[in-house]
C-alpha cells in the first residue's frame, strides 16, 4: 500500500511525513544521514578516500603527475578535480561526456579549493618555472542517492589528507627530474572546508541532507561551505524559491556545526590509519 | 588544440612520475615463488571477497575484491529498449559498459573511454550473453555497468564473475552463473590469476611461449562462454591453459554461491522471522 | 556484422550437409573458398594488397611514417590498425553503422600482433627514444560475404610483404643535433620479414562440427565461432570466442587443433605465391575489376 502511494503521488507521500515532522527514511528534518569515511583503500592512487553519506557513495583517487608550471603562475602547481557520474550510479545518467550536473559539480569542487585556500598552490611547485605537481582528483559516484556535493567535497578533502607525494629533485646537469618513489610525504592541508546541503520543500519546509527523491521534489536547493574558523567559503543556490536573510544565517550556523562534526570524523579516521 | 570545456582544465601535458623513478620497479621474475606468496604452476587463485546488493539505485549490484583488484558492477533493467531499429524484437538486448577509474592503474588513465575499455565491454558482452535467458525479456534491454576501481591484474575474468553475480542479484533469469579465470603462460611454467605486474611483465626473454588467456565458464552446464588470448602460445599450452582456467573457476564457485545465497536470504527473510 | 536471414528449412539443409562433410557449395569442412591475392595495388601507399575470398573482398594499405617511440618501448617502432567498413560492402555500414564492427576488428588485430615475433619492431626504430617508423595499417572492407577475419589477415600479411620502407641516414650536424635524411633512391629500401606474421583462421561451430571459411548462410546457422591466429610454425598468437553462444571445452580443443592445422597449411602456398609474384617484376596489373 505504502509503496503504491509513494509511486502514485510522491509529493503527497512526502508531505504526509513532513506534517509529522519526520522523513520517509526515519530522519528528523535537520538530521544528516550516517556518514562514514574510509581512506587509503586504493593502492594505485597517491591518495584515496571512500565516503558514504547514507546510500550515496563517492570514491576519490588522487593521482599526482609532473608538469611544467604555466607561464602566468611560474611558482604554482595544478589541482584538477573532476566529478564523474557514470551510468553505474543511477539509471538517470547516460554514458558519454559529463552531463550538466557533473560539470557543475566539478566546477564547484574547483571553486572550493580556490576560495577556501585549503591547499597552497605554491606547495605543489618543485622548481620555479620548470617543474610542478599536477594533482588529478578523480571523484566517481558509485551510488547516487542525493546530496552529491556534500559527499564529493568530503571525499576530496579526505583523499587529499591521505595523499602522499614521492620525493622529487631536479638533476642539476641534465635538468631531468629524479623521483624516489620510496620516500613520500603528505600534503599540507591548511583548511578543512566542509559542505552542507539543504533543500526547501513546498516553498517553506527546510530539509537537511536531501536524499535523491527529496532533491527531485524540492523547490530549491542550497549548499553552504564553511571552514574551521567559521569562514564562509562558498554558497551555491541554483535558482528556486527565494530565501530570507535570516533563514540563510540560520543555515550557515547549521553548516558550521556540521563542519566541526566532520572535521572531528576526519581526524579520527586519519589517526586510526597511522 | 581543442579544449575540453566540460571539465576543469589542468596543464596541457603532464607525465607520470613512474617514468622518472630512480630505481626501476621490481621486475616480474619467472622463477621461484610469486611475489604474493602464491604457488607457481598450480591452480592458486587469490581469495575473493564478494558482496551483493550494495548500490541502492540499481536493480542488482555486486562488489568484488581479489587481492588488490577491486571492481563493482551494477545492473539496470529490464527496461524499454533504446534502439528502436533493432529488427529482432523477440529477444531482449544486453548492453555492457566496462570502465576503468582514472586512478585504477599505476599510470593515470584518461577521462575518455579508450578503445581498450570498449574491447573489454565487448568481451564481457560475449561472455555473459550465453548465460542469459534473453528470450524472456522481449522488447527490453538489460544494462550491465562495470567500474574497475583498482586494477591488480585479471580484471576481465573478475569482471565477468562480478557481472554475473550482479545479474543474478537483479533477478534476471539465467541458465547458469558465469565465472572467469585468467592465466599467464611464461615459458614452460604458468601463473593462475596473475597480478598486474605478472600480467604485464616481460618474463624470461628467451622463451617463445609467452601468453595471456582469459576464460569465462558456465560451471553447471560445463560450457565455455568466453575465451580470449594474446601473446604467443603453443597449441598444447593453450589447451592446458583452458583446462587450468576451468579448474580455477571451480575454485571460486562455492564463494560466489554463498554470496548469492546470502543476498537472497537477506532480501527475502523466511516468514518465521518476520 | 552483415547478416542474412535463413529459413528453418534452409538451416536444416545446411546442417545436415555439414554433418556429412559436404557443404552447399561443394566444399569439405576444412576447405577455403577460391582466394585471389594481388599486391601493390595502390600506388601511393608503401605497401598494399587486395584479397578476395569468395565474394568477400578486402583492401589493405600500409603507410610508413616517422613518429616518436612509445615511452615504454624506446627502441621499437609500432603498428597502428584501422579498419574501415565501407558502405559499399553492405548498406548496414552506412553512416556510423560500420564503426562498431571496425573497432572490433581493429582491436582484434592489435591482439593478434601483440607479441615479440610477428613483426620485428626493433627494426622499425630509427634512433632510440627519438624517432621510429610507425606503420599505419588501413584495412578497407569492400565486400562482405563472411569470414572477414581470415581475408583481412591474409591481406595484411601480403601487404606487409610488399611494404617498402625508405632507408634513412642519421647525420650529426655542427651543433650536435641530429638530422634525418631520407634516401632519394626508390630502390634503396628496407623490407620486412613477414615469415612470422600470423594468419587468422575462423572456425564456425555448426551443429556438432566446425567449418572453416563459413559463408554468411553458414554463419547464420552457427551460434558461436572461434578465431585463432596461427603462425607458420603453428604458434597461436590470439584466440577469441565470437558470437552469442557458448562452446563445450572438448570442442574448443578440437577447434584449436583444426585451427592450427589449417593455419599452418595456409602459410606455405601464401608465401610461395607472394614470392612468385615478386619475382615476376613489373607485371600487368589486374586491378579491382579483374
Amino acid at each position: 500500500m505504502a509503496a503504491g502511494f509513494k509511486t502514485a503521488d510522491p509529493l503527497e507521500y512526502h508531505r504526509s511525513f513532513l506534517k509529522e515532522n519526520c522523513r520517509p527514511d526515519g530522519r528528523e528534518l535537520h538530521e544528516f544521514r550516517t556518514t562514514t569515511v574510509n581512506i587509503g583503500s586504493i593502492s594505485t592512487a597517491d591518495g584515496s578516500a571512500l565516503v558514504k553519506l547514507g546510500n550515496t557513495t563517492v570514491i576519490c583517487g588522487v593521482k599526482a603527475e609532473l608538469a611544467n608550471p604555466s607561464v602566468e603562475a611560474t611558482g604554482k602547481g595544478f589541482i584538477v578535480p573532476n566529478v564523474d557520474l557514470p551510468p553505474l550510479c543511477s539509471s538517470q545518467f547516460r554514458p558519454g561526456p559529463p552531463g550538466e550536473q557533473a560539470q557543475a559539480a566539478s566546477q564547484f569542487m574547483a571553486d572550493i579549493i580556490e576560495s577556501s585556500e585549503m591547499l597552497q598552490m605554491e606547495d605543489l611547485c618543485i622548481e620555479r618555472g620548470k617543474l610542478c605537481w599536477s594533482l588529478y582528483c578523480d571523484l566517481i559516484c558509485l551510488d547516487y542517492d542525493g546530496n552529491l556535493l556534500d559527499a564529493c567535497a568530503l571525499t576530496m578533502l579526505a583523499a587529499l589528507k591521505n595523499t602522499r607525494l614521492p620525493k622529487v629533485r631536479v638533476n642539476g646537469e641534465t635538468g631531468a627530474p629524479e623521483v624516489d618513489l620510496g620516500k613520500r610525504r603528505g600534503l599540507k592541508i591548511r583548511r578543512h572546508p566542509v559542505a552542507a546541503s539543504f533543500c526547501i520543500f513546498d516553498d517553506s519546509v527546510l530539509l537537511v541532507d536531501p536524499a535523491a527523491e527529496e532533491e527531485q521534489l524540492a523547490t530549491a536547493r542550497l549548499t553552504v561551505v564553511t571552514d574551521e574558523e567559521g569562514r564562509l567559503c562558498g554558497v551555491h543556490k541554483p535558482g528556486g524559491t527565494p530565501l530570507s536573510g535570516e533563514r540563510l544565517q540560520e543555515l550557515i550556523g547549521r553548516a558550521t556545526v556540521r563542519q566541526k562534526e566532520i572535521h572531528r570524523l576526519i581526524d579520527k579516521v586519519i589517526k586510526s590509519i597511522v | 588544440m581543442p579544449v575540453d570545456t566540460r571539465r576543469v582544465r589542468g596543464p596541457e601535458v603532464s607525465q607520470s612520475p613512474l617514468l622518472f623513478a630512480c630505481k626501476p620497479a621490481a621486475v616480474f621474475s619467472s622463477h621461484g615463488p610469486r611475489a604474493d606468496g602464491r604457488q607457481r604452476d598450480q591452480v592458486d587463485v587469490r581469495p575473493v571477497f564478494v558482496r551483493c546488493g550494495l548500490v541502492s539505485q540499481a536493480k542488482g549490484s555486486a562488489y568484488m575484491e581479489a587481492g588488490d583488484t577491486k571492481l563493482m558492477c551494477c545492473v539496470y533493467g529490464p527496461r524499454e529498449t533504446e534502439r528502436k531499429d533493432d529488427t529482432d524484437m523477440k529477444c531482449g538486448r544486453l548492453t555492457t559498459d566496462m570502465r576503468f577509474a582514472p586512478f585504477s592503474c599505476p599510470e593515470r588513465g584518461s577521462w575518455i573511454q579508450g578503445s581498450q575499455d570498449k574491447d573489454f565491454s565487448l568481451m564481457l558482452h560475449e561472455s555473459l550473453q550465453p548465460a542469459l535467458c534473453l528470450h524472456k525479456y522481449p522488447r527490453s534491454q538489460i544494462e550491465v555497468n562495470v567500474m574497475v576501481l583498482e586494477n591488480s591484474g585479471s580484471v576481465l575474468a573478475h569482471a565477468v564473475t562480478c557481472a554475473s553475480l550482479a545479474l543474478a542479484d537483479a533477478g534476471i533469469e539465467m541458465y547458469d552463473l558465469v565465472l572467469g579465470c585468467a592465466i599467464r603462460q611464461d615459458g614452460a611454467s604458468y601463473v593462475v590469476d596473475p597480478t598486474y605486474a605478472e600480467e604485464n611483465g616481460n618474463g624470461s626473454d628467451s622463451s617463445d611461449n609467452q601468453g595471456r588467456l582469459t576464460l569465462a565458464f558456465l560451471p553447471s552446464l560445463n560450457q565455455v562462454s568466453g575465451l580470449q588470448s594474446d601473446g604467443e602460445m603453443t597449441e598444447e599450452s593453450l589447451s592446458a591453459g583452458v583446462r587450468t582456467c576451468i579448474e580455477g573457476c571451480y575454485k571460486i564457485y562455492p564463494v560466489i554461491q554463498q554470496a548469492l545465497a546470502k543476498a537472497v536470504r537477506r532480501a527475502a527473510p523466511p516468514p518465521s522471522e518476520s | 556484422m552483415a547478416t542474412v536471414q535463413v529459413s528453418e528449412a534452409e538451416k536444416v539443409y545446411i546442417l545436415h550437409g555439414i554433418r556429412d562433410d559436404l557443404r552447399v557449395d561443394g566444399r569439405g569442412c576444412e576447405d577455403y573458398r577460391h582466394m585471389e591475392i594481388e599486391t601493390d595495388v595502390v600506388s601511393n601507399t608503401d605497401g598494399s594488397a587486395k584479397v578476395s575470398l569468395g565474394h568477400t573482398a578486402v583492401l589493405v594499405g600500409i603507410k610508413a611514417e616517422i613518429g616518436k617511440p612509445r615511452p615504454m618501448a624506446p627502441n621499437e617502432g609500432y603498428l597502428e590498425f584501422f579498419v574501415d567498413c565501407s558502405a559499399n560492402a553492405t548498406p548496414e555500414f552506412e553512416g556510423r553503422g560500420g564503426e562498431e564492427l571496425g573497432k572490433e576488428l581493429s582491436n582484434t588485430l592489435y591482439k593478434v600482433f601483440n607479441n615479440k615475433h610477428s613483426v620485428d619492431l626493433k627494426k622499425l626504430c630509427i634512433s632510440k627514444g627519438e624517432h621510429c617508423w610507425v606503420l599505419y595499417v588501413d584495412v578497407l572492407l569492400l565486400q562482405c560475404d563472411g569470414n572477414l577475419y581470415d581475408a583481412m589477415s591474409v591481406a595484411i600479411k601480403a601487404a606487409l610483404f610488399s611494404t617498402k620502407i625508405p632507408k634513412v641516414h642519421i647525420s650529426n650536424d655542427e651543433e650536435g643535433g641530429k638530422e634525418i635524411e631520407l634516401s632519394d633512391d626508390p630502390f634503396d629500401c628496407m623490407r620486412l620479414d613477414v615469415e612470422n606474421v600470423p594468419c587468422i583462421v575462423t572456425l564456425c561451430k555448426v551443429g556438432h562440427r566446425h567449418v572453416v571459411d563459413a559463408t554468411l548462410q553458414e554463419k547464420a546457422c552457427s551460434v558461436a565461432s572461434l578465431i585463432i591466429s596461427v603462425t607458420h610454425k603453428g604458434t597461436v598468437t590470439c584466440v577469441r570466442k565470437m558470437g552469442g553462444g557458448s562452446l563445450d571445452p572438448e570442442s574448443i580443443f578440437e577447434m584449436t587443433e583444426t585451427g592450427k592445422r589449417v593455419g599452418k597449411a595456409l602459410h606455405v602456398p601464401l608465401m610461395k605465391l607472394l614470392q612468385q609474384e615478386e619475382s615476376l617484376g613489373t607485371r600487368q596489373k589486374v586491378g579491382f575489376l579483374g
